[in-house]
């Protein structure tokens, strides 16, 4: 073995150990950036850390993909022993646009019968967490978890002034 | 069906026929019924996942650059607005396509009901226009054309759900106003319309109108207990493309629970139908009728019959 | 006017003034062969022309600001209402009153019945009035009136209902306008229009009859797209025959309280053939009226018994509906029964006017009391109420101006020499020239 060889070698292990130690962090991430919604409100920095300290089997939000099994009857019939997804972020499944023409219009043939109602990502995370933060007495209303931005006081018109104008929705 | 409307067929036919009688190809009207393209969008607006953030409502007026609302769209106490006595809730008006109003029902967590045009697939208003001014497009949007509306508001009496609105206010433009489902700068794009965007809670599914039936189904088989039931707007009125899940009945939610499942232009057909025959009937009838009163006449006086023959049909002095 | 014709005053009823031998000129004949002095003296002390000042002083600004300031500043209108007094009253019961035209053209020219000549005048007057006012109502309530004409040349929506009442509405008021464009021809002294328009009475008439019977249905046939809003009771799948039906005793008892109207304020313009065969003509009048009321209240059973809504008919709503039938139609039957076998023609008045009553209440109750029934009760505005008043009193200074002048209650006197004198200058005649005895027997001519 030459010693460019040998070089080349710990290179690619070092290399590799380096990709494991990423991947194990990728894993189970510290903190998750959510910002679906960034234009009118300001990401969320959701502690991933935090919330698995609650104890809470994985399943409780990641269904059957971390490979914990999971609870939900409906699922059980096909994941009672699934293993752990190739991807376990939320994204990888649910999508950020669900409506658009290529998620509706995609190959009929390649969905599962239980998965064509499946909810986009905006959706996901807010009934995994609401639900969540409902039954926990968690932070539940809209800015204890993402404050709005400028362009969202725009958004919601929150400047203008209430004025008892008469002919308004009644009419 | 897919490519013409029907609608601008039979305005066609009524054009090619216009010169031989006034209205007789009206009854071809009175045949057949249509049931909505087949690759036509929906919505499906699940009222137990709705929370009632009103972002539909600031999302729409956005996207339509209507007015600036009397309160701001992160404003709830709009729920506890009713007018008439009590009698009312919101309605969509020239100022707001949507409003979402909320209901308790009895004994139960409030539920909240989006409203907006259901986009009928035979609609009612469309039937009801004198000049045409509404079409139904492949998309699935009931739009209109308000460069002919005359305002003569018949499609708002016609409307079973009461959406479309009038700008009252207006002098010299009044026209109707109703949600178009985003057609112009959203649906003909592949694009939802803005609500069903911006929905955080996913309240508001959007899809081909064929497939929302079977998803709404399932909801209800897969979720016992959370639904009624009852896909709204399945097959009521002649099915519309915006359909409704409810947690409970939907009269308690501000439903006609009992619209039938006719389109609104069935209930006049039978008159539309009877326009030919009294236009090819009555003439001969009442033709006969007279010339059997003049024979009546003229059968104890011939001479005299004559001569009111000539003072009827011209006689002067 | 009276006053006037008791210091000798004789209002113009032909070409020729009997003083001077002199033919009146156009202004003569508008002033009714008064001065201008003497005009603006009857119209002065007339109290009922004070009343009419006062109703256009507060109404016609009003109809002013409802065209600067839109709809909204006059009615009440909403968007759970889109249809208010200006549809409700000025459309939905205008038209019905006005079938009278159509009734006695068929009477008479169909028919034959030459005895009910004496009012026939009037009748299509009436009709064509109506008419035309329903479509004034219809330019104020219109959210652009200017696009009135859209549906006939701009853009067309022939599957609509309103389709059909707007062409046959307009067709029809130009029938109309011809049927009584005779008078107006004897006035002013074109023979050959009138001529024209007598060769085609037969035309018009049945004309009349088709349009009449499908727009007055077509307006029933309206509320067909509402079956959710109508209250049941006011409300059949059938809306069509109800509204056509109860527009022959609406039409005819019109003619009647017209005719009661005009016998006691314009007797000085009404001749011996109108006064002297009204009292005749009004019996006729209301036997046909009762027996179209009792069809009307048949079909009205017939419609609740079809759609079982006898439940109703406990309800408030029920008790408005009997009302409605009580008084609007099975009184009226029950006057014009007496009135017609002892023969007394006040009674048979007193029953029109309570049928033409009873049919604009059936009218309001469909389009606006009983309209979204479910929902909550729309007042209409105090402005919409004065201006629909306003165009009423419009209706009327218009119905009697016409009244005063074109040979409708009278007959036109023509001269001999004159009428001579036209049978010489007519171009290339293309039918024999009447026989005299012809033109003797149509008292008109």
């Amino acid at each position: 073995m030459s010693a460019k060889q040998t070089l080349t070698t710990l290179i690619m292990a070092l290399a590799l150990i380096a990709v494991g130690t990423i991947a194990a962090a990728g894993d189970v991430p510290e903190q998750v950036s959510l910002d679906t919604m960034a234009k009118l409100f300001n990401g969320v920095e959701f502690d991933h850390a935090m919330h698995t300290d609650l104890g809470e089997d994985c399943s409780a939000c990641h269904h059957h993909t971390t490979g914990t099994g999971t609870s939900n009857e409906r699922c059980m019939g096909c994941h009672a022993g699934s293993d752990e997804a190739t991807t376990v972020r939320c994204s990888g499944c649910h999508v950020a646009e669900p409506f658009s023409a290529k998620h509706i219009n995609r190959d009929a043939s390649n969905r599962y019968q239980f998965h064509i109602d499946m909810p986009g990502l905006k959706a996901a995370y807010h009934w995994n967490c609401v639900g969540c933060h409902e039954q926990m007495d968690g932070p539940t209303g809209c800015q204890d978890c993402h404050t709005r931005t400028t362009a969202g006081d725009d958004f919601y018109q929150i400047n203008v002034v209430h004025a008892e104008a008469a002919g308004r929705g009644g009419h | 069906m897919s490519g013409i409307s029907r609608r601008r067929f039979l305005a066609a036919s009524v054009a090619g026929c216009a010169a031989t009688t006034l209205a007789g190809p009206r009854k071809a009207l009175a045949s057949g019924t249509f049931s909505g393209y087949p690759d036509g969008m929906g919505v499906l607006v699940d009222l137990t996942r709705c929370v009632g953030c009103r972002s539909c409502e600031a999302a729409c007026n956005k996207e339509q650059k209507l007015p600036a609302p009397d309160r701001p769209f992160d404003d709830m106490s709009v729920f506890d607005e009713t007018f008439h006595d009590g009698k009312q809730k919101r309605r969509p008006d020239e100022n707001a396509y949507t409003v979402v109003n909320r209901y308790n029902p009895e004994g139960g967590a409030p539920v909240y009901r989006k409203v907006q045009c259901n986009h009928c697939n035979e609609p009612a208003c469309l039937s009801s226009c004198f000049v045409n001014a509404y079409t139904k497009t492949e998309e699935g949007a009931v739009v209109y054309n308000s460069k002919v509306c005359v305002g003569c508001r018949t499609c708002m009496v016609a409307c079973p759900f009461h959406v479309p609105a009038y700008s009252y206010s207006s002098s010299l433009d009044p026209v109707i106003k109703k949600c178009i489902f985003c057609y112009d700068t959203r649906l003909k794009n592949g694009l939802p319309p803005a609500c069903v965007d911006i929905c955080p809670q996913e309240a508001l599914t959007f899809g081909k109108r064929k497939d929302l039936i079977k998803i709404g189904h399932q909801r209800i088989e897969t979720h016992p207990g959370r639904y009624v039931a009852r896909l709204y707007g399945e097959k009521e009125l002649g099915g519309t493309s915006w359909m409704y899940l409810a947690p409970v009945a939907f009269d308690q939610v501000g439903f006609d629970p009992t619209p039938g499942n006719e389109p609104i232009i069935n209930n006049v057909k039978d008159f539309l139908g009877t326009v030919p025959m009294v236009l090819a009937i009555w003439p001969a009838m009442f033709t006969g009728f007279h010339l059997l009163a003049k024979k009546q006449k003229g059968h104890d006086d011939h001479e005299h019959d004559a001569e009111q023959q000539q003072g009827e049909d011209g006689g002067e002095q | 006017m009276k006053s006037l014709i008791g210091w000798g005053v004789k209002p113009v009823d032909s070409h020729v003034n009997e003083k001077n031998d002199k033919a009146w000129t156009f202004k003569q004949k508008l002033f009714l062969g008064l001065t201008p002095g003497q005009y603006l003296g009857q119209a002065l002390r007339n109290p009922f022309n004070w009343i009419l000042g006062i109703i256009f002083a507060v109404g016609l600004p009003l109809i002013a600001y409802r065209y600067f300031f839109g709809l909204g500043a006059v009615t009440h209108a909403s968007n759970d209402y889109p249809w208010g007094l200006f549809l409700g009253f000025g459309l939905f019961v205008m038209v019905p009153l006005s079938a009278s035209g159509f009734m006695l053209g068929t009477t008479v020219e169909i028919f034959g019945r030459h005895d009910f000549e004496p009012i026939e005048r009037l009748a299509l007057l009436n009709g064509l009035l109506g008419y035309f006012f329903a479509v004034v109502y219809l330019l104020i309530d219109l959210g652009q009136p200017w696009r009135l004409p859209y549906p006939m040349f701009v853009s067309f929506g022939p599957a609509a209902v309103l389709f059909l009442v707007a062409w046959h509405v307009a067709t029809y008021l130009s029938v109309q306008v011809a049927e009584v464009s005779v008078s107006f021809f004897e006035w002013i002294g074109w023979l050959g229009g009138k001529r024209f328009i007598r060769r085609i009475a037969i035309g018009l008439t049945v004309s009349g009859i088709i349009l009449s019977t499908l727009h007055q249905g077509a307006l029933g046939a309206l509320f067909n797209y509402a079956p959710g809003k109508v209250h049941p009771l006011w409300y059949s799948p059938f809306q069509w025959i109800h509204f056509f039906c109860s527009s022959i005793p609406a039409g005819l008892c019109m003619v009647i309280v017209v005719s009661t109207i005009v016998k006691k304020t314009m007797a000085w313009r009404c001749d011996s053939n109108f006064s002297d065969n009204l009292d005749r003509c009004t019996l006729g009048l209301a036997k046909g009226a009762s027996l179209a009321l009792i069809t009307y209240l048949v079909i009205k059973l017939i419609g609740i018994a079809h759609d079982n809504e006898w439940g109703y008919l406990a309800t408030g709503w029920g008790a408005w509906f009997l009302l409605e039938m009580a008084v609007g139609v099975v009184l009226p039957i029950i006057l014009f029964a007496y009135a017609i076998r002892h023969q007394v023609v006040k009674v048979a008045r007193l029953g029109a006017m309570i049928t033409v009553l009873g049919i604009a209440l059936n009218r309001l109750n469909t389009a606006l009391i009983a309209f979204n029934w479910q929902l909550y009760q729309e007042i209409p505005h105090i402005f919409e109420v004065i201006i629909a008043v306003t165009i009423f009193a419009i209706y009327i200074v218009v119905y009697r101006f016409i009244l005063y002048r074109l040979p409708i209650l009278y007959s036109w006197k023509a001269q001999p020499e004159e009428a001579l004198a036209a049978e010489a200058v007519r171009p290339a005649p293309i039918r024999t020239t009447p026989s005299p005895a012809g033109a003797m027997y149509r008292k008109i001519d």
